[in-house]
């Protein structure tokens, strides 16, 4: 359990994270998302003790850290893949680290397997790869068979092989009861991972929820329609007053606060031809993107469009059931509300 | 590689004791320390400088003294020859006594590391007192040999070294200090500045070039003051450590001028240990305080 309040750090004028408050619970995996530059490295410096926060405070299982007695027993942490020496090889250094807590061989030996580095235990950590310091700070992790796991970036460098590894591992130490908390700045792979979800941007908790809840949320269901009787079939369903129609660059009009099968409905009623009705889901990132794209720290120059509104996120078309012109239009949709 | 077996976690159970203790932290430290090349490498250099420069002054002893000299001259010639490399072995020293702390900076390894020791103080404590006991073990082998070494070639130029005077070992002991207090000195010095070329030069600065300023000072105003001044700079101080100075005449000092203080042996330690303190002090209060 990782309890944090009010945390807030400021770097001279900069706020790195203002008034961040979160609760991390055992059994689950829960998954810190954010763009870069958010504040998730920070947030888990501090859960450690490595950073102070400027106010505010964060507990883990009723503690702060550094007054946990063994803490490397109760907390297990990745923090970057290389808070390694270069010049010393993966088994002395998890010896190293094992030794302040009086934690034996058997067990180094044991997350050396677990991890998958024995062929390389004996070699420098200079020279090992993105993927082979992430294992290497995963199984400093587990050096204290702690339960409460923290992993920053876990899959950042990892082989397709090894991203499944990270995800079966943090699933498996979630279902032992221990609490888990990833971060990522990839939306697609929290999806797969987490149960719930604290979305972190521009240093401020934008939802904290279980992972369908924040798709839900930020997604807002739609559907898109072709017609030839465009304009009247728009006409008839803006009379609704909850219905938002958007006209997309490709002819094709979306509609959000009404359904596939109240459309077709309203359109068989006044015998409008319909050459396409298609529901959108939006697709994970987009529903990120959604939340997000405020608050995003550095926005990609020079594409043509303006800040926050031009994120290319393709309309994920769901099911494809009624696609009745049978063209899945992939257009980019900027997430506009 | 093994991968996608389902992970077996749980190892062994919490027990009583399992926590961080000092004993545990120095034990960590002593597999970092000696678990790097740059450590066997500057005692390397530390032990061959040592032996090297004293069998290279016994060799060429003949330019210091000619037949003749009294029983303690002989003595203090022999102290000045045998510890020739301290000098050279202290700035190594330096160089180690800032890398064990910078270079944990450097490479990130100081998150590991504190986040295995979160309140920071005995981490730092274990790594100044291994550095400092190592380097002077390291030393004092290196100065024993040098000794055994130098004897034989020393007695072929008339100066025979007397083995049961107790001021020679206590010489042989001070020019051990004097190295492993340099590596503590720059210890202190790296952690305050983190960067690794940043500690090492202030380090060496402190061991080389702060008598070069102050040989220059002296010339150019020449009062007892800056003389005394000098005294406690930790290269002089380190110097006084293993002087064997007859009739208050010192071999390896520079003659002072009347009225400036001359440190003795003892309190040459005290001011050695009074730099490492204070700059270990705000090098703690310093590392407790930063993010890192």
């Amino acid at each position: 359990m990782i309890e944090a309040r009010s945390l807030t750090k400021r770097y001279g004028t900069k706020t790195a994270l203002d008034d961040v408050s979160f609760t991390v619970r055992p059994g689950v995996v829960t998954g810190f998302l954010g763009p870069n530059g958010a504040g998730k490295s920070t947030t888990m410096r501090m859960i450690v003790g490595l950073d102070r926060p400027t106010s505010g405070s964060v507990t883990v299982n009723g503690r702060r850290y550094a007054d946990h007695a063994a803490p490397l027993r109760e907390v297990g942490v990745l923090l970057d893949a290389k808070a390694v020496h270069s010049g010393r090889s993966a088994s002395d250094h998890l010896l190293a680290m094992a030794a302040t807590h009086g934690i034996g061989k058997a067990r180094v030996r044991e997350v050396i397997a677990l991890t998958g580095l024995e062929p390389v235990a004996k070699k420098r950590v200079g020279g090992f790869s993105l993927g082979m310091g992430q294992r290497l700070g995963i199984a400093a992790a587990l050096l204290g068979d702690p339960a409460t796991v923290i992993l920053d970036e876990p899959v950042n460098g990892l082989d397709p092989e090894g991203v499944v590894w990270v995800r079966t591992l943090a699933r498996h130490l979630a279902s032992e009861g221990r609490t888990v908390f990833l971060s990522s700045h990839l939306m697609s792979e929290m999806a797969q991972t987490a149960d719930h979800l604290i979305v972190l941007g521009r240093g401020r908790v934008l939802a904290d929820a279980p992972v369908s809840t924040v798709i839900a949320q930020a997604s807002g269901d739609g559907v898109r329609v072709r017609s030839p009787h465009l304009a009247q079939l728009s006409d008839l369903l803006r009379s609704r007053a909850e219905v938002v129609a958007t006209t997309t660059d490709d002819g094709a009009l979306d509609l959000r606060g009404v359904t596939a099968a109240q459309v077709g409905e309203a359109a068989a009623a006044q015998g409008i031809v319909l050459h396409e009705l298609t529901p959108l889901v939006r697709s994970l990132e987009e529903a990120y993107m959604t939340l997000t794209q405020d608050s995003v720290e550095y926005h990609a120059g020079g594409t043509g469009h303006a800040g926050g509104t031009g994120h290319a996120g393709g309309a994920v078309h769901a099911g494809g059931a009624s696609s009745a012109a049978g063209t899945a239009s992939a257009t980019t949709t900027g997430t506009t509300r | 590689m093994t991968t996608t077996t389902t992970p077996r976690t749980t190892g062994h159970a919490h027990t009583a004791g399992s926590g961080v203790s000092f004993a545990r932290v120095l034990r960590s430290e002593w597999i970092k320390l000696r678990s790097l090349r740059s450590t066997a490498w500057c005692f390397a250099v530390i032990v061959v400088l040592l032996i090297g420069f004293a069998a290279l002054g016994a060799a060429l002893s003949s330019a210091f003294v000619g037949t003749g000299s009294t029983p303690s001259q002989q003595q203090s010639i022999a102290v000045t020859i045998i510890t020739f490399g301290s000098p050279f072995a202290q700035l190594v020293a330096a160089v180690l006594g800032a890398l064990v702390i910078t270079g944990e900076y450097g490479t990130g390894m100081v998150r590991s590391t504190f986040t295995a020791v979160p309140r920071r103080t005995a981490a730092l404590v274990a790594k100044v007192v291994l550095v400092g006991t190592s380097t002077f073990v390291v030393s004092l082998v290196a100065l024993a040999i040098a000794l055994l070494v130098a004897t034989p070639l020393l007695a072929g130029q008339d100066v025979d070294v007397d083995l049961g005077d107790g001021r020679l070992w206590a010489s042989v002991v001070g020019a051990a200090a004097a190295i492993a207090f340099t590596a503590m000195i720059a210890f202190g010095l790296g952690a305050i500045i983190r960067n690794g070329a940043g500690g090492i030069a202030a380090a060496i600065g402190v061991v080389f070039v702060l008598p070069i300023i102050f040989g220059i000072a002296q010339g150019l105003i020449g009062k007892a003051w800056i003389y005394t001044l000098n005294e406690f700079t930790p290269p002089r101080a380190s110097a006084r450590l293993y002087d064997y100075p007859l009739d208050g005449t010192s071999m390896i000092t520079m003659p002072a001028v009347d009225g400036a203080v001359v440190l003795e042996p003892w309190q040459a330690l005290l001011v050695l240990i009074g730099w490492v303190v204070v700059l270990f002090a705000v090098a703690l209060a310093l590392v407790k305080r930063r993010d890192v």
